[in-house]
């Protein structure tokens, strides 16, 4: 019982940061159907942002995740650069695929400036401790604090996200555009501004996935956000891409497919599940498990 | 129209700087000499080029700059004091970034520079993929750290500075039984070499001194960050004494927190990756974690015989800091190439070669006086060292080191 709670709980650990993650994914391609493989990078961008300003923060008598304002600001810079210089440009005059693959160039050139900074450098960074360690015990197995938090999160942004898009005017003019852009020009909606904000806003959230990963698993490195924006990827692409909830349950599923296998089934064929279990259910639902087939998105 | 191919532009010299920085492959001034024919013009001041390989940048970089380090370090004490047969030796350092196709290619880069002999690479993983290419181009390789026994074979041009995996396992799975654990664990990743070559040495040797292998856990790869259910099945199967051969980056930040989380109190034990673990410790966690772990080392930097002391504080006056096994072993490197030139009285690779494979020499070095084995690996004891929470040189909390055991031979069965 108690290796099934603690498997559980694991599950959930890895589950709530991919759907953090997964969320900013989702955000993006709702918007602008482009697959933004820079996100992951803009996590590891987040993660030396803090690195680098909780030293300060401390100083200034703050508790160290203050430094995730800075973050925050960082990232949307960030990703509004990213959008500035690259995507748009290319937007306009290529095809999905030529997107497609700037985004991957993005991607790859955000990690190789970042180790070229000396300061950042090659080697990997470990974080300070960020929330005090602790959290509720079942059966003799303790599910932290920062589990909880990241999960409460992941659900509170899902819901502002969703009543944002919803509610509001900028949020109702992502649809627009997300719907047609050309009608939303017509109907007096700035598209290029929309696009910008949904960056913003997007790699702002890339900055809170990156404390809240960095408060569980405390490395930082220039490439980690390969195989967690892909991990993450799949996750919103499992939920069905472009669907604010499905982000969120996408992550919290494989995040426990993942330690369910590793406890299991066979520890070593983790990665080979995940990824299994994403063939089948696109094969067996294109759309994802909340995806429609048609219909609107977002 | 003109603005936006100025950032087209932009963008391409981004890119372009990105993949220099990212390619870098050292001060490479060689000059282009084919390495076959290494001209072996003694008295002609052309220098004599020693390349290294290792892992300059990524996860495992701090490896990189410990070899550069000394090896360049090892260079500079020759030059110093005259040079090799009246030449001078020169480094040319490239960059495998801990990927084995990357690695490749720098052995490449070096061979096409000129360069016959080489210090590198540091992980199993990478090395491996070198040293087919190391024999068809017949070029030395000494690698400071990669311990995996595939590496070097009889009638090769590899050889190390290293003991290899079947000593390095056998020696934990000693220390075990002479701690009086008779039940161990075991967490590996299957998927490296590294990891998979301590796994099948350790469980070997349990086997040869009747230590019972009570659970065996793997992970997906060398990148995986949770290690809970690893260890709560420890906890499960009752063991109190786990090996678990990883790298630095993970047993600092990730597997020893983890590991005490899920509840395992027991010993925790690994190989000379771990290394450097105390520059990767969570800042403010509890330390205390970290007591109850060993590793076997190559040397200790607290050894007080003569040639280590010298080359400690040599180190520590360039560099500031401590040397680590990985500095030591990348200097003994340079030095066993010292002693084959000056025995073989040239720099060709295939007669250095032919020294090194010679029986009997013994090599005087910073991690032990030692002679090598048929198949080029070093007969040499080593170090079992300890962690624990302690103060660290600046008075805040940290992990310290302690050395346990020295171990010369493996003990009888």
């Amino acid at each position: 019982m108690s290796t099934f709670i603690q498997t559980l709980f694991v599950g959930l650990r890895l589950g709530s940061i991919y759907a953090l993650v997964a969320l900013g994914y989702t955000m993006v391609y709702g918007i602008i159907r482009l697959i933004n493989f820079a996100h992951g990078d803009f996590i590891m961008v987040g993660g030396y942002t803090m690195i680098f300003t909780v030293p300060a923060v401390l100083a200034l008598g703050l508790p160290a995740w203050a430094a995730v304002i800075a973050a925050i600001a960082v990232c949307a810079l960030v990703g509004m650069g990213t959008e500035l210089i690259a995507y748009r440009p290319v937007r306009k005059k290529g095809t999905k695929m030529t997107a497609l693959i700037t985004a991957i160039a993005m991607s790859l050139l955000l990690e190789n400036l970042a180790q070229a900074i000396p300061a950042i450098g090659p080697n990997p960074k470990v974080a300070s401790q960020i929330f005090t360690a602790g959290g509720i015990s079942f059966a003799g197995v303790t599910l932290e604090y920062t589990t909880l938090l990241t999960i409460v999160i992941s659900a509170i942004v899902m819901v502002v996200l969703f009543q944002f898009t919803q509610r509001t005017k900028l949020g109702r003019a992502m649809r627009c555009v997300s719907e047609d852009k050309e009608a939303a020009t017509l109907m007096g909606i700035n598209v290029n501004h929309t696009i910008l904000a949904t960056f913003a806003i997007g790699s702002g959230l890339a900055a809170v996935a990156a404390l809240m990963y960095m408060a569980q698993y405390p490395k930082i490195y220039t490439t980690m956000g390969s195989l967690l924006g892909l991990k993450a990827f799949v996750s919103a692409v499992l939920g069905g891409i472009g669907i604010i909830p499905g982000a969120v349950l996408g992550g919290i599923v494989i995040g426990l497919v993942e330690s369910f296998t590793t406890s299991y089934v066979s520890s070593s064929m983790a990665d080979a599940f995940v990824f299994l279990i994403l063939i089948v259910v696109l094969v067996l639902k294109p759309a994802g498990i909340l995806g429609k087939n048609v219909g609107e998105k977002v | 129209m003109k603005r936006k191919r100025l950032l087209s532009i932009l963008l391409a010299l981004s890119l372009a700087a990105s993949l220099t920085a990212c390619g870098g492959s050292g001060e490479s001034s060689a000059p282009a000499v084919d390495g076959e024919s290494a001209a072996p013009a003694e008295s002609s001041g052309e220098p004599i080029l020693i390349g290294t390989i290792s892992p300059n940048t990524g996860n495992l970089a701090a490896y990189g700059t410990a070899v550069t380090t000394g090896a360049a370090l090892a260079v500079e004490e020759i030059n110093a004091a005259g040079g090799l047969l009246g030449r001078q030796l020169e480094i040319i350092n490239a960059d495998d970034q801990y990927d084995p196709t990357e690695c490749l290619n720098a052995f490449n880069s070096l061979v096409s520079q000129g360069v016959g002999l080489i210090v590198g690479s540091v992980t199993s993983g990478c090395t491996s993929a070198i040293t087919g290419a190391a024999n068809e181009e017949e070029v030395c390789l000494i690698t400071p750290t990669s311990t995996a026994d595939s590496i070097t074979t009889e009638d090769d041009f590899v050889f190390r500075s290293c003991y290899a995996d079947s000593f390095q396992g056998a020696i934990a799975a000693a220390y075990a039984k002479q701690a009086g654990y008779d039940k161990v664990g075991m967490v590996y990743c299957a998927a490296d070499t590294y990891s998979k070559g301590l796994y099948d040495s350790f469980s070997a040797a349990c086997e040869t001194y009747g230590v019972e292998v009570a659970a065996v856990e793997s992970t997906a790869s060398m990148d995986v960050q949770d290690y809970t259910n690893q260890f709560a099945a420890m906890v499960n199967a009752g063991v109190q004494f786990v090996y678990a051969p990883f790298y630095y980056d993970v047993i600092g930040p990730y597997l020893v927190t983890q590991a005490r989380a899920a509840g395992y109190t027991g010993v925790i034990m690994g190989a000379d990756g771990y290394d450097t673990t105390p520059d990767y410790v969570v800042d403010g966690a509890d330390l205390t974690a970290f007591n109850n772990v060993y590793w076997t080392n190559h040397y200790d930097p607290a050894d007080t015989s003569e040639k280590s002391v010298a080359f400690v504080s040599a180190y520590e006056a360039k560099y500031g800091n401590t040397p680590s096994a990985f500095a030591a072993l990348a200097y003994d490197c340079v030095m066993m190439y010292k002693a084959a030139i000056e025995a073989a009285g040239s720099a060709d690779p295939v007669e250095v070669r032919d020294t090194l494979a010679a029986d009997g020499v013994v090599y005087d070095c910073i991690t032990g006086t030692y002679s090598l084995d048929e198949t080029g690996t070093p007969v040499k004891g080593a170090s079992i060292i300890a962690f624990e929470a302690g103060t660290g040189a600046d008075g805040k909390p940290a992990v310290v080191s302690k050395l346990l055991d020295v171990v010369t031979e493996l003990p009888q069965a």
